[in-house]
């Protein structure tokens, strides 16, 4: 005979803005160890998600990444956040070669009224041969391990990916709601797009109020076009 | 052939047959009884008479006794025959009677076997009612959901025409558009235009500024040389002023040595003293003007490395100028790439409104994504309810075949329960001709009532055999139409099954397409697209790129600027100290060494004349603390606004603390003004300053009259 406590897996909107920042971030310091932009030397390897996540030690990226951070946490509280765009340039010609795409749905309701989502797990109890169903809705092991998958994918996507044999840049594009205030650090921008790109669409997470799905678009090589 | 009814005997006289006793029934042997003997006769002829009856008799009796005895025979024979005949219809009776029995026995198990069959017969069709029911209900829901899909697809159809009607409205729209674009383009050709030419004149006013800055920066550097040359004119006066200075002293040394001389000639030599004092407070004040001079030669080379930079930024415009003509002609080609597009793109017709345009179409792909999406959702109800209607149609395919099994068995039962009735009605009419015979057989002998009871009873029990074989024959009748009544359902349902896949399939088909559209309405989304009306894309000012570029940048405008304060400083060194203005060129070496050579003399001597100079200029103020009771120490600053300023601050030589200090700021244009501090500020010295500062305008009377004071202090004290 087993019981198991009950416990509750309590989400705020704060809370899955945080986590969404951060999975960012950290994602963003992934493309650019996989990608090459940086050199491996300047990662340092830290346990985040269950897995070793490599971080850049340079104080430049460092401060960058981290004011995006915040300013991507406080959009996403607001509700104002529809897609963050992680863009890879040529230095020389400032080509856009890759274009990380990261799409985020928001829970409108949860956005206005400020609702605490609850995710609550009921009693098994089998004392008396009667066992009551799971009403489970998500836990923050079902967050981390769909975020593993993603940041599994960033890594794998290099057997993919072209070869990016030219000195490269990156750049992070924000899209917001129309009738959110610039930042003074900010400043409006065209969508760097890429002409006839290859889409490959990853995994996404969901925390119940933000859903975010990966997709990378890049630029076709000239071997394959060949 | 066994007669049944036996010829009746014929009655002999001499036989006595009892009313009571018929020989014939009971088939008895009737004895024959002596004749009564006759009277009235004879005695010898009634004797020989009577011999000769009585011979006559006895043949005749004999005769009529082998006769009876024949007759005996004969029917002890026949009496054989008919037990003979009797026990075989006994056995034909028992045997009719045992199958009889085995006949009843299978009549009572295909009774049971029948009412069984009825039993599953019932159950069957109450069965087959239910799944006709369930099936008549699952054909409403079908129907309800046929309907369902019809009136989603009417709706499809419907969106499709509108999404044609604004396809429509949206090529009429870019046409439009195009035309607006081509109008635009053209302004801003113009604009371009404009712009170079704003450009150019601005780049020329630039130049002209340059040359400008340039000439008022020889001028300044010719006036710098001339008051350079001033300044070392004024330093060998100063030089000569000051011996004169020393042989006066000498002279007043000698002439305190000698008291008793002439007072004429100390007045005289007083007066000639303050006149050379005069004549140095005048150089003094040329050397200070010299001083302004060489900082507004500083200040305007300051200008001149201002403008420098000017015209530097001017360069560097005109190479951004160069560049955004770059970006023109690319924005031009990006207007003809665009032009082509809004030729292609309909109902555009003017640049404001491909924006308008895009978000419209940005905003009829959203409702498009969402109508795609709703009819996803519905593809997928679909698809279950197509997948469950399947499911319903090869359980309900079972369970007809399933039925039609049932049915045809129940068919082969019916057949053999029928062919069993064909047997067993053959047997019964069999059964009851032979009873009949049987019957008329026993009417002839004596004991046949008991068969024929039996054959009624058998009679009325196959009557009631029959009955319930013509019920079961109706049953069978009703359940063969309620068989057939299924299987025109089961047909009339089927080709609803076969409608449906018709459907389906087209719904499939319609799925496949509005799938499609969806991956390609997704490629564009991960394209990158977006509702210009709806969002903005924001990126951070200072990228890591751009602080990197601006690093570097500023680090190569730093040591640029390094490399050009050393450049200026030698350039400086070599203007103040040889005359020509091309040694700047400096491309001799020969020229180089000797100017290095001048610039080195010319240094010595400089320091040798600040030595000097120093010298002097605190003998000087040793002497005028010592003549005028203050200690004055000069500092030159500047004011917030700019303005040098020196100061000055007096400290008499009777104060008896170390603050009591004035403090004065001359500008040049001879304004000595007071600055007010906490000595100042004192109530005694501040009306001192109203009175003979503010009210006399008299700096010396204040002077004079404040040592006054103090020594009266000092030496009252």
């Amino acid at each position: 005979m087993g019981s198991r406590t009950a416990s509750k897996d309590i989400i705020t909107l704060r809370g899955s803005a945080t986590i969404v920042s951060e999975f960012f971030g950290y994602a963003a310091n992934s493309i650019l160890y996989n990608r090459g932009i940086y050199p491996e030397e300047s990662f340092t390897k830290v346990k985040k998600y269950g897995l070793p996540m490599l971080l850049t030690q340079d104080e430049g990226v460092k401060s960058f990444i981290s004011g995006l951070t915040s300013q991507l946490t406080e959009w996403l509280e607001a509700g104002k956040l529809q897609r963050v765009v992680l863009v890879i340039m040529s230095k020389a010609t400032s080509e856009v070669l890759e274009r990380w795409n990261f799409s985020i749905e928001t829970d409108a309701e949860v956005v206005e009224k400020g609702v605490i989502k609850e995710k609550i797990d009921e009693e098994i109890t089998t004392g008396n041969n009667v066992e009551k169903g799971v009403i489970k809705e998500k836990s923050d092991k079902e967050i981390m391990r769909e975020i593993q998958a993603i940041m599994r994918q960033i890594a794998s996507s290099i057997t993919y990916l072209p070869c990016l044999d030219e000195p490269c840049v990156f750049d992070v594009l924000a899209y917001t709601d129309k009738d959110v205030a610039v930042p003074f650090t900010w400043m409006e921008s065209d969508a760097k797009l890429i002409e006839n790109p290859q889409m490959v669409k990853l995994h996404s997470f969901d925390t119940k109020i933000h859903k975010v799905d990966t997709l990378v678009s890049y630029k076709n090589d000239d071997w394959d076009e060949q | 052939m066994i007669q049944r009814t036996p010829v009746q005997k014929k009655r002999r006289p001499d036989t006595v047959l009892t009313d009571h006793e018929s020989p014939v029934s009971d088939r008895r042997l009737v004895l024959y009884e002596t004749p009564a003997p006759v009277t009235a006769v004879d005695p010898s002829d009634e004797m020989v008479c009577t011999y000769h009856c009585r011979q006559m008799v006895k043949s005749d009796f004999l005769l009529a006794l082998n006769n009876a005895e024949n007759q005996v025979a004969e029917y002890e024979a026949k009496l054989a025959m008919l037990n003979s005949e009797f026990s075989q219809s006994e056995d034909e009776r028992n045997k009719y009677k045992d199958r009889l029995l085995s006949l009843e026995q299978e009549l009572d198990a295909s009774k049971g076997r029948e009412h069984a069959l009825q039993e599953r017969l019932l159950k069957e069709v109450g069965d087959s009612m239910m799944r006709y029911k369930d099936q008549v209900k699952r054909c409403c829901e079908l129907e309800v959901q046929l309907n369902k899909e019809i009136e989603s697809r009417k709706n499809a159809e419907l969106s499709i025409t509108s999404a044609n009607e604004r396809s429509r409205d949206l090529e009429g729209k870019l046409h439009r558009l195009s035309d607006s674009s081509e109008r635009e383009k053209n302004i801003l050709k113009r604009q371009l235009e404009h712009l170079q030419d704003d450009s150019k004149l601005s780049s020329y006013k630039i130049a002209a500024d340059l040359e400008r800055m340039k000439l008022r920066a020889e001028n300044s550097e010719k006036e710098s040389e001339l008051l350079r040359d001033q300044l070392n004119d004024l330093r060998i006066q100063l030089d000569e002023c000051l011996h004169e200075k020393s042989g006066l002293e000498h002279k007043l040394l000698t002439y305190a040595a000698a008291p008793h001389e002439s007072a004429s000639e100390d007045n005289n030599l007083v007066k000639h003293l303050r006149e050379q004092l005069r004549n140095y407070e005048a150089e003094v004040q040329e050397a200070r003007k010299l001083k302004s001079y060489h900082v507004n030669t500083e200040l305007l080379k300051e200008k001149l490395l201002e403008e420098k930079g000017h015209r530097e930024k001017a360069e560097t415009e005109l190479s951004k100028l160069q560049e955004v003509q770059l970006h023109a002609q690319n924005l031009e080609l990006e207007l003809v790439s665009w032009k082509s597009l809004l030729d292609e793109l309909p109902d555009v017709s003017a640049v404001t409104d491909i924006p308008k345009k895009f978000a419209a179409l940005q905003n009829e792909t959203i409702q498009t994504m969402l109508e795609v999406g709703e009819t996803k959702a519905h593809l997928k109800q679909l698809e279950v309810a197509l997948e469950m209607s399947e499911d319903k149609r090869q359980h309900a395919e079972k369970e007809s075949s399933l039925a039609k099994e049932k049915a045809g068995n129940a068919a082969l039962e019916v057949r053999r329960l029928e062919l069993m009735l064909s047997s067993v009605t053959e047997e019964r009419d069999r059964v009851r001709k032979e009873a009949i015979m049987l019957s008329k057989q026993k009417i002839g002998n004596e004991g046949g009532l008991s068969t024929e009871t039996l054959v009624k009873d058998m009679e009325s029990s196959l009557v009631e055999r029959e009955n319930t074989i013509k019920e079961l024959e109706s049953n069978l009748h009703e359940q063969r139409e309620v068989v057939h009544r299924l299987h025109d359902e089961l047909r009339l349902l089927n080709e609803q099954l076969s409608t449906e896949k018709r459907k389906v399939k087209s719904l499939e088909r319609e799925g496949d397409r509005l799938r499609s559209e969806i991956s390609l309405l997704e490629t564009k989304l991960g394209h990158g697209d977006y509702s210009a009306a709806n969002t903005k894309v924001l990126r951070m000012v200072n990228t890591l790129a751009v602080d990197n570029e601006a690093k570097h940048t500023i680090e190569a405008l730093r040591a640029e600027l390094k490399r050009t304060q050393a450049k200026l400083q030698a350039v400086e060194e070599l203007k103040g100290q040889s005359d020509a203005a091309n040694i700047i060129d400096g491309g001799i070496p020969e020229k180089l060494a000797q100017l290095k050579g001048q610039i080195a003399t010319l240094e010595k001597r400089e320091e040798r004349y600040k030595a000097v100079f120093a010298e002097k200029i605190s003998v000087f103020r040793r002497a005028c603390c010592l003549l005028f009771g203050y200690k004055i120490v000069m500092d030159d600053q500047q004011r917030p606004d700019g303005i040098p300023v020196t100061r000055f601050t007096l400290q008499s030589i009777y104060a008896q603390s170390d603050d009591e200090k004035l403090e004065f700021e001359y500008e040049s244009g001879n304004n000595t003004n007071i600055v007010v501090n906490d000595y100042a500020s004192q109530p005694e010295i501040s009306h001192q300053i109203e009175i003979f500062i503010k009210k006399m305008n008299s700096i010396p009377a204040f002077t004079a009259n404040l040592t006054m004071e103090s020594f009266n202090k000092r030496t009252l004290s």
